[in-house]
């Protein structure tokens, strides 16, 4: 059993390195990632600087804390750009799935390691070179207290993985749907638009931020920014992480379950 | 000359009812689309209006005239993405040789290239521009004179062909790189960006850019801050609306003089 578990890590690492590798080999995908959050990311900052005009503070933040909130938010979108759904998408459709299915590993596993090994050489090869053209152009993202930014990293890390199964639930469905592109789509602005990445919920209606709070999507991108610019106090903060942790709990659960019933009913067609 | 307009508008008509065919043979992907681009544009305006509400208005703009400058960006982009969509892809035709048919037939290769494939998926994108576009009239008393209308039709048409035209330009490029160039994803957020928020936001440096060397604020910015009456920057002209139909047909003029030049380098595919 103990023998058994020690490989399997083996094949893990080796799923992990060679991904690396692989992001590694493909330069034009790098520089595009930077070019396109580049864009985003001015663009954000730009609509702030513009709104918060004659104004100091708004629904207690600064126009500072927006631009720090508004950096560290695209470093995280691109630390955590998922390709599960992809990857199941094309490998059901062409039947590759078998051949996942027969390595010696769970097939999520496989899915979850690439994904690991891309955020990996992204942080290297994007989040980086975007601290770095932020910091200049922008202003330096500095945290709110050294204290924050040690409850910042556990709460990405919950963060990271919230996305990641909430993304692997997601694409379980393509093993039934026909086409799901329309569905990833919307599951992708949905996140975008709803968890903070763009826009923070305190500026969203009361009705509305109240529906939010209850759903897991603020606590991917909301939850760890609210941290880094020590917008609550630490009892709210640490309350909100008891959420956050909740919520890593539930989509564990309900990915176990639904990783156990596809798998069942994968059906390869051809010979 | 009569006779090659009247040959040339049937064999539109043709690949128009072949399109018309095509989505109506798979329903249940235009459905998912019909439901994952409204959501998206409908949603990214709800949280413009949630913070301009909050702020009051940004550069003078309030958000019934946002919603006004969305809905033109929006309706543009949707037809842009009907006729024009293949520039984006247009370095998969030149990497696949698909440009051989197109150089047999004896017809412009430009007409067959933009003509020949009509996307109706882009019809998806028109519905949430109308309720946006709406909503922005209803909310600022837009008053429909003929004058008006005339001047709406004008901007839109001015500003799908400087979408196109910047597609094409942009897809021209892949005849001389030899590779894919997909900018699709980065071009549409470039777009987005600049045409559904008020440029004169931006420092002038980028302003002067938008206006003359990658004319985007014509798209949208001017000829609708001119219509509403709202001051537009440094850099704009009077008679901007007819001026955003002149800058259609000059970039997509000058597109079309890119693309016969690079035409001449296509070598078709190989081994």
């Amino acid at each position: 059993m103990c023998n058994g578990l020690a490989v399997n890590w083996r094949a893990f690492f080796y799923v992990y390195k060679t991904r690396i590798q692989k992001t590694l080999a493909y330069r034009f995908d790098v520089y595009g990632n930077i070019i396109w959050q580049c864009i985003v990311m001015f663009a954000t900052a730009y609509f702030w600087k513009a709104l918060y005009t004659g104004y100091d503070t708004v629904k207690g933040v600064q126009v500072e804390d927006m631009m720090t909130y508004t950096i560290v938010s695209s470093m995280m979108s691109l630390f955590f750009i998922t390709f599960v759904e992809q990857r199941v998408i094309q490998s059901v459709e062409k039947g590759t799935v078998a051949t996942d299915m027969l390595k010696p590993i769970p097939l999520f596993g496989i899915y979850f390691f690439e994904d690991l090994g891309y955020t990996t050489s992204l942080i290297v090869q994007n989040v980086i070179p975007i601290f770095i053209i932020g910091s200049i152009f922008i202003g330096v993202p500095v945290p709110h207290s050294t204290f924050m930014l040690l409850l910042f990293i556990p709460s990405v890390i919950m963060a990271y993985m919230i996305n990641w199964l909430f993304a692997a639930c997601f694409s379980t469905w393509a093993f039934t749907a026909i086409n799901m592109n329309p569905m990833v789509q919307v599951k992708k602005h949905l996140i975008r638009l709803l968890s903070g990445c763009i826009i923070p919920m305190w500026f969203f209606p009361e009705w509305l931020s109240d529906i939010l709070n209850v759903l897991p999507f603020v606590y991917i991108y909301q939850l760890p920014l609210d941290i880094y610019i020590g917008k609550y106090e630490m009892g709210i903060l640490l309350q909100k992480m008891g959420i956050q942790a909740l919520w890593l709990l539930v989509l564990w659960c309900l990915f176990v379950y639904l990783q156990k019933r596809v798998t069942k009913h994968v059906l390869v067609q051809g010979g | 000359m009569l006779q090659t307009m009247k040959h040339y508008s049937k064999v539109s008509l043709a690949h128009l009812r072949i399109a018309v065919l095509t989505v109506m043979e798979y329903p249940a992907n235009m459905l998912g689309w019909l439901l994952s681009n409204p959501i998206q544009f409908i949603l990214g305006f709800a949280t413009i209006k949630f913070v301009v509400e909050e702020f009051g208005s940004v550069c003078g703009w309030g958000y019934g005239q946002l919603a006004f400058l969305y809905g033109i960006s929006v309706i543009s982009h949707a037809l842009s993405m009907i006729f024009f969509v293949q520039g984006w892809f247009m370095g998969y035709y030149v990497i696949e040789g698909d440009f051989d048919r197109y150089l047999l037939r004896p017809m412009s290769v430009l007409y067959q290239f933009c003509f020949t494939k009509f996307n109706l998926v882009g019809i998806t994108d028109l519905i949430p521009g109308i309720c946006v576009f709406v909503y922005g009239c209803l909310q600022i008393d837009y008053v429909w004179t003929l004058k008006n209308t005339i001047y709406i039709l004008v901007t839109l048409v001015g500003a799908t062909f400087i979408r196109g035209g910047i597609y094409l330009i942009i897809g021209s490029s892949s005849f001389w790189t030899k590779s894919i160039n997909d900018f699709g994803g980065y071009t549409q957020e470039l777009f987005d960006k600049t045409t559904m928020y008020p440029i004169s936001m931006y420092p002038e440096s980028f302003q002067f850019v938008l206006t003359y060397l990658l004319p985007i604020g014509w798209v949208s910015f001017y000829p609708t801050a001119e219509l509403l009456g709202i001051p537009n920057g440094r850099f704009a002209w009077d008679g901007a609306v007819w001026m955003t139909l002149v800058v259609g047909i000059i970039v997509f003029v000058a597109a079309a003089i890119i693309f016969k030049c690079s035409l001449k380098r296509y070598e078709s595919a190989g081994n």
